[in-house]
């Protein structure tokens, strides 16, 4: 499958949109993605939302038609990660795996809380930088729960099957040999980087222990099962996300028109960031 | 006479330091060629708009009492690229650097993302390679001007010039020469009226000192070098201390300059100063791309 991206308005403003394109037709990057690319090998689609090293916080929006990523919002204003030492932006290549939803009407029988309303998380390892939109095949190695203001967020830790060391890579163990200190660093990030928005700590269940590969099928394979419930019109409450399809012939929201209704690609040149983004938070006791 | 020609091209992006602002007031660059390729020169304009030179014509600045001195930003945090003020080339611009003719980016070392901090020089000093700078090390220096490491929240600008706060010094052993790195703050940063020594640094930037020694330490590793070494059992000089080395410095800097008592060296650096005689002008270009490899971190 070949997919390209759409890009409507310019980067860092409000109006910023990127589309997936299936043949240069514009599809759902939640729905119409298969979630897997190669289901006997375990090899999955993620869908790219946030390049390393950048603080953005792009994501697939779940109400708009098509669900193209936006730049997230807090009280009208875009939100960026803030810069926490020694990391900057985000230290994985961050996005989702279509087709997956963790159910916020249910609560995880081991984590004891429901899901955060969202197609699950992935965290990309490779040594590439991906970019926004960009459709990958990864590797899917282990699971981190993040309890994230309450909520279950799983955080998938994958690597992109084309990188050099994707051969090597097959359990959560190969992670921190050929990525020593990678998995401390992402449960320290995603712990603290809340505090400078005046947040407090997040935590991890298991005792931020990341599970095996395994327990990583597991899950996927749930927040598929999630997604499907959701996608058939039959989830408890799927709070307002649009369902919306071009691809899937046999759910109640498929449409050919829809297609018809996205803007054309107007792609204009990033507008500046604020160079207040630029700055470094030092959290006592973290690093 | 001198004439500086600025061709202001809209739709290109240039980089942000094409003609740029700073803190000092009235100096500002002159840039040649694309960024990222090895034609790329960014040379000092001064106040009455003659071309100078960062290392000569920027004056120290030094104010031992509040502990500040100039500084000449050569890289921005975060970036890769090692720019650094030329020694070979009249009026001493900064160049990238090159290694057996490729132009030199440092790996990025997880956990940091390129330069760990805005990494320039103190202009007006010099680290005598002809002599051992200090008693009983036994270490020459490495025949640059000093180095150091601004820590203040933004990200600066290559060729800003601005004066900086002194809070310390590492004493690194790059490859066998003595490379002191002096840890400074600008001193419009917000946080650098409460920064008056390591023990500050240390109570608002915890784990920033040990980070930046493990920077130092390991950045040449990918590179197949060992890990590089400091003198003084790797602990930071205090202010004092570093005040008298900055000294000491631009004592040997008036050497060269002045070239009086100085020992026979192979590669002395240029010591041509701004003159109405010399014009350099502006020929900006669009940036070069950056390799891929920059991209890629290293696990050491």
């Amino acid at each position: 499958m070949v997919y390209t991206t759409r890009q409507i308005g310019a980067r860092n403003t409000l109006d910023f949109k990127i589309f997936i394109e299936e043949d240069g037709k514009p599809i759902s990057a939640f729905h119409d993605i298969p979630l897997y690319a190669d289901k006997e090998n375990n090899i999955f689609n993620m869908v790219v939302e946030i390049p390393r090293w950048t603080n953005a916080k792009l994501e697939i929006n779940k109400e708009q038609a098509l669900n193209p990523i936006v730049q997230d919002t807090k009280k009208g204003k875009l939100r960026f990660v803030r810069n926490c030492f020694p990391h900057h932006g985000y230290i994985h290549n961050y996005g989702a795996l279509p087709q997956t939803w963790e159910d916020p009407n249910e609560a995880h029988p081991e984590t004891k809380a429901v899901g955060d309303d969202d197609p699950i998380d992935v965290l990309e390892i490779g040594e590439g930088i991906a970019y926004s939109g960009e459709v990958k095949q990864v590797k899917v190695l282990g699971i981190m729960a993040l309890l994230d203001e309450g909520e279950t967020d799983w955080k998938v830790i994958a690597i992109d099957v084309r990188d050099p060391l994707a051969p090597k890579m097959n359990d959560i163990e190969d992670v921190e040999k050929y990525f020593p200190g990678l998995l401390k660093a992402t449960n320290e990030w995603f712990r603290i980087y809340k505090i400078p928005d005046g947040k407090p700590e997040n935590q991890f269940a298991f005792s931020g222990e990341a599970k095996n590969k395994k327990y990583t099928l597991d899950i996927i394979k749930e927040t598929h099962e999630s997604w499907k419930k959701l996608i058939e019109g039959k989830s408890v409450d799927d709070k307002g996300i649009s369902l919306a399809s071009t691809t899937l012939k046999d759910i109640p929201t498929f449409s050919t028109s829809v297609a018809g209704t996205i803007p054309a690609a107007s792609a204009q040149a990033d507008a500046p960031i604020d160079k207040s983004i630029d700055k470094w938070f030092f959290i006592s006791g973290s690093a | 006479m001198l004439r500086i020609t600025t061709r202001c091209v809209t739709r290109l992006n240039f980089n942000r330091t094409f003609v740029s602002q700073s803190n000092i007031s009235g100096f500002k660059t002159i840039n040649q060629g694309s960024k990222y390729s090895p034609n790329f020169k960014q040379y000092l304009r001064m106040p009455n708009d003659e071309a100078g030179s960062f290392f000569h014509d920027i004056p120290l600045g030094l104010a031992p009492e509040n502990a500040t001195v100039n500084m000449v930003v050569e890289i921005p945090r975060w970036s890769n690229a090692k720019f650094e003020i030329s020694k070979e080339l009249q009026l001493n611009p900064i160049i990238q650097d090159t290694k057996k003719g490729k132009l030199r980016f440092v790996n990025n070392i997880f956990p940091f993302k390129g330069y760990m901090h805005n990494y320039g020089a103190i202009p007006q000093t010099w680290e005598d390679p002809t002599t051992e700078e200090f008693e009983g090390i036994g270490l020459r220096g490495d025949n640059d001007p000093l180095d150091c490491c601004e820590i203040g929240s933004e990200v600066l600008n290559m060729g800003d010039i601005k004066k900086v706060k002194i809070l310390g010094s590492l004493g690194l052993i790059d490859d066998g020469e003595l490379d002191w790195k002096v840890i400074v703050i600008d001193v419009n940063d917000p946080l650098a009226n409460q920064l008056q020594n390591l023990s500050d640094v240390e109570k608002y930037m915890p784990t920033l000192l040990h980070n930046t020694r493990e920077w130092f330490r390991n950045y040449k590793v990918p590179q197949g070098k060992p890990k590089n070494e400091f003198a003084f059992d790797e602990e930071y000089l205090d202010v004092p201390k570093t005040i008298s080395i900055i000294q000491k410095c631009n004592k040997s800097w008036d050497k060269l300059i002045s070239g009086k008592g100085l020992e026979p060296f192979d590669s002395i650096p240029m010591t041509q100063r701004s003159s109405k005689d010399i014009q350099i002008e502006s020929k900006a270009e669009v940036d070069s791309p950056i390799p891929v490899e920059t991209k890629i971190w290293h696990y050491v």
